[in-house]
């Protein structure tokens, strides 16, 4: 599998993604879709997927799509791109999508938003990842790693959880985990690894995907150290393109309260600019 | 009604008039779905289209509510944006430019009194891009102003008044269906001078989360829009067409040129499509497309012939 290119596309797509594999691994479902057209992709961006697979009678409910971050896009031999989503069943529409089987069609919108750059050369990567969030940041290790010193921390509650750090674990980088009950790695939060790490004080930028305790705590711990720190965000959001405004994240602002749109703006954010205190 | 001979769908004339405003076909899309229309050019030629309704513009930016802002719920969702818009300055000096010369614009206009609506207009009268006004009565969300425009005849009828004399340009009111008598309202808009009438606006409504004993949205009411409004859009639509002659644009739930045509033969004139925008970015096409297919089929040399063609019992 080739490298697909990585400058930022402008153009998303409306397209059908057909069904390579829909299989469930440790505590997450991975689903592999060939998406026809696709040319692009950003480390960090997403889609959004309808909830299930397209069929002969149209479905009103669920009604609306689900923004899925892109685990891992490589360019497909027979043209497009070959693109792995990673999800947990929490609802109906998640429960629809596990249900998908090889070869049916999945409508996908996409590739979206702002993704993570990738760190100047000489600055370390600090990927810090929890829960499903841990999706967003594969595809950032995989391009930094091939030049750069990356360290990927991967944080959950379980063992279980933490099935697909062997994808990490191939890569050229050193991968430290926690788990919560200590059922693999270090037991504790994955901030703990963190802070380790951030101990030397060589330059670094710590990237972060999780939950908002998680990424809040990685941008103070960051802050302190004096290196820069992204989030990649998660808003319900009903088009993914910026025009319904239901995502909108609360910014720190002077004056007037202050949004960015977690499908345009983001998902990807400096952490100092996000209002974590109104963020839902 | 059946017997019509199927006409080829190239001999379909589509073109309708809203108001006053010339549509080459009946498909808009709906004020708050479709942002300021750039934003669907990589899906959808917007030249395809009837014409677009630009989010509420206010005189001056307004950044919108906290979050969660929005909810899905049964074949619909819930939204309380809060009336996020870029003002009435940057909409004429970035936002109308930046379209087709070939796409019809319809300004929808919001504001917190009745002077503000009024301003807005002003603004807007002398922009040529600008086709006509869709004055936004109906906004169940926003706390400041309190309760909504077109819930009272009386208010309702002031707000009429004063917009109509705020502009030459086409003038369609967009009703709140939160009302008791949605005909009374109607004919309150017709009696004060309006061109045309638009609904309908969202349904007022709720959602909670049990797990949390919360509601799923920060606002607590939100507004409700997707097919699960639709039958209640119809219903409406055909009470008002049979309280006014002004021309009607239906809104509320249309997913298919089906549920278009639903409208149309209730009596409105062209329809607007919201939320589908969100499940599909192309589908305001594909139903402008799907119309002419479906007067073809039905024999329909003219879509306008569809236009309160139902045909119910008396």
């Amino acid at each position: 599998m080739s490298a697909v290119a990585t400058e930022h596309t402008a153009a998303p797509l409306r397209t059908r993604g057909i069904v390579r594999a829909n299989l469930p691994q440790g505590g997450y479902w991975r689903l592999a879709l060939h998406v026809p057209d696709w040319t692009r992709f950003q480390p960090g961006q997403f889609v959004m997927l309808s909830p299930g697979a397209e069929h002969a009678v149209p479905r009103t409910d669920p009604l609306l799509p689900r923004p899925m971050a892109v685990y891992q896009a490589a360019a497909a031999e027979s043209g497009g791109c070959d693109v792995e989503v990673l999800y947990k069943v929490t609802g109906r529409g998640t429960a629809l999508l596990a249900t998908a089987r090889e070869r049916d069609a999945v409508a996908v919108v996409g590739p979206l938003g702002r993704g993570f750059p990738l760190p100047p050369p000489g600055v370390r990567a600090l990927l810090v990842g929890g829960g499903t969030g841990i999706a967003s940041l594969y595809e950032l290790a995989a391009r930094a790693s091939v030049t750069g010193d990356v360290r990927v921390l991967l944080g959950a509650r379980t063992a279980q959880d933490l099935a697909i750090a062997r994808d990490f674990a191939a890569l050229p980088l050193r991968l430290r985990l926690a788990t919560e009950d200590g059922s693999r790695g270090r037991e504790g939060l994955v901030t703990a690894l963190l802070a380790d790490e951030l101990a030397s004080r060589e330059p670094a930028v710590v990237y972060a995907c999780g939950p908002t305790p998680m990424m809040r705590r990685a941008a103070e711990l960051a802050a302190a150290a004096g290196q820069g720190c992204l989030v990649s965000l998660e808003n319900p959001m009903a088009c993914g393109f910026g025009v319904c405004l239901g995502c909108a994240a609360p910014l720190r602002s002077e004056g007037e309260r202050a949004f960015g749109l977690v499908c345009r703006d983001g998902p990807v954010f400096e952490a100092a600019r996000v209002d974590w205190e109104n963020l839902a | 009604m059946s017997g019509r001979p199927p006409i080829a769908p190239e001999a379909v004339d589509t073109a309708v008039s809203l108001g006053g405003i010339a549509l080459r076909n009946p498909v808009l899309t709906a004020s708050g779905t479709f942002g300021y229309g750039t934003e669907f050019a990589p899906f959808l030629d917007l030249r395809r289209l009837g014409g677009i309704v630009s989010k509420s513009l206010t005189f001056a930016p307004r950044t919108g509510n906290l979050p969660a802002r929005i909810a899905e719920t049964a074949s619909g969702m819930l939204n309380a944006i809060g009336l996020e818009n870029v003002g009435v300055e940057v909409f004429a000096a970035e936002k109308l430019p930046a379209l087709d010369p070939e796409v019809v614009v319809v300004a929808s206009v919001f504001g917190t009194e009745m002077e503000h609506y009024a301003k807005v207009c002003e603004r807007l009268d002398g922009e040529r891009r600008v086709a006509g006004f869709e004055i936004n009565a109906s906004c169940p969300h926003v706390k400041a102003g309190g309760i909504e425009f077109g819930q009272k005849a009386d208010v309702l009828a002031d707000l009429v008044r004063t917009v109509r004399r705020a502009t030459r340009k086409p003038v369609l009111i967009k009703l709140s269906p939160n009302v008791t008598s949605i005909a009374e309202m109607a004919r309150v808009c017709e009696a004060e001078g309006a061109d045309g009438i638009s609904l309908i606006n969202t349904l007022q409504a709720l959602d909670v989360d049990v797990e949390t004993r919360r509601p799923l949205l920060r606002n607590v009411l939100g507004g409700l829009s997707g097919p699960a409004i639709r039958p209640v859009a119809l219903r409406m639509v055909y009470q008002a067409s049979r309280a006014v002659k002004i021309p009607l644009c239906g809104i509320g739930g249309i997913e298919s040129a089906e549920d278009a045509v639903k409208f149309l033969l209730c009596g409105a004139t062209a329809v607007q499509v919201g939320t589908a925008n969100y499940r599909n970015p192309a589908v305001a096409g594909e139903i402008a497309d799907g119309i002419r297919a479906y007067a073809a089929r039905h024999g329909f040399a003219r879509v306008a012939d569809l236009v309160g063609a139902l045909d119910a019992p008396r």
